[in-house]
């Protein structure tokens, strides 16, 4: 019994000492499974479409149901990946459904996939931080982007 | 209830009041102690369990919807291991039902069963009896999977789902 208090003892000083750590070179990615990070949306194709993925964020944001959104727009397709609040995931089909009917009203041209996976999330955010460093071309970013698209596809 | 009225209607005096006696004497179970153990010893397991799925999103490719199956994989390799290491009993006779409800109490229940009849030979003894508890676990595990599969694929086909 004491073993296991010991234990214990040591996982949560284990914890809080890492979770105190502030070391500023973590990067979104590393910590998007557990806090809010809001990735501003990108293209992966510099100027097209950049003023339409803002829309598509703000459109998505504005539910009250979700609180964490990252969208990435490719030459075709545009990914939109969102968490949904706990109390809420309940009503993760009604959420989706709901969500791809208004993004699908309000812009009819786009083909956008929608998804509330977390390692489509993790993935996404990944993809906004290489495109934003530069270790990305476009090209490559619009590859990733289909590798993740299909991904979201295999799940349903 | 009848059944125990019956029975004491049965006794003898003496046995009556013995039973009085043995009632007054009796111990009294720590109902809310137990459940408190066994919520944070259950709760606990199933934190280690969300951490491990995390780590199979965060390195590998698994999503979400698949991500239980290495998950659970996962735990019930753990939890058998801890019970050959002696852990896990010790673990389940704290926490009780904490231990016992979550996934890892069917890799105990399949590892302490193994133990116990290992000295009966490996056929015999620890193949014929590892699924002694583990048993009905799969059976009524995999029966109520398939009614539940079944009443999805009928609502499925009449439009409510």
């Amino acid at each position: 019994m004491v073993y296991i208090l010991r234990l214990i003892i040591v996982m949560v000083f284990a914890s809080v000492m890492v979770s105190c750590n502030q070391d500023k070179n973590v990067n979104d990615s590393q910590l998007a499974l557990m806090k809010t990070t809001n990735p501003n949306p990108i293209v992966t194709e510099k100027n097209i479409g950049e003023d339409k993925v803002k829309k598509i964020e703000k459109e998505v944001s504005n539910l009250d149901e979700l609180y964490d959104v990252a969208v990435v727009k490719g030459k075709r397709d545009t990914l939109v990946v969102y968490k949904v609040k706990h109390m809420q995931r309940f009503k993760m089909n009604k959420i989706e459904k709901d969500l791809t009917k208004r993004l699908k009203k309000n812009f009819p041209k786009e083909n956008i996939t929608v998804s509330s996976d977390y390692k489509i999330f993790l993935e996404a955010v990944r993809l906004v931080e290489k495109k934003n460093n530069g270790d990305l071309s476009d090209k490559q970013a619009e590859k990733r982007l289909n590798e993740i698209i299909k991904m979201t596809s295999e799940m349903k | 209830m009848v059944e125990m009225a019956d029975k004491q209607k049965n006794m003898t005096p003496q046995q009556q009041k013995y039973q009085q006696l043995q009632q007054k004497h009796e111990l009294k179970r720590p109902v809310l102690k137990n459940c408190f153990k066994a919520f944070w010893v259950g709760g606990l397991i199933c934190v280690v369990g969300q951490a491990i799925s995390y780590l199979y999103i965060y390195f590998f490719d698994f999503t979400e919807q698949n991500v239980g199956n290495p998950t659970v994989a996962t735990m019930v390799f753990l939890s058998m291991l801890l019970t050959g290491f002696g852990v896990y009993d010790r673990l389940g006779q704290f926490a009780g039902a904490g231990s016992a409800v979550p996934v890892t109490g069917f890799g105990n229940a399949v590892i302490s069963a193994a133990i116990e009849h290992r000295t009966e030979g490996f056929v015999l003894g620890v193949g014929g009896n590892m699924f002694k508890l583990a048993g009905s676990v799969i059976l009524f595990g995999v029966f109520s999977a398939f009614v539940v599969a079944l009443i999805k694929t009928l609502l499925g086909m009449w439009g409510v789902l």
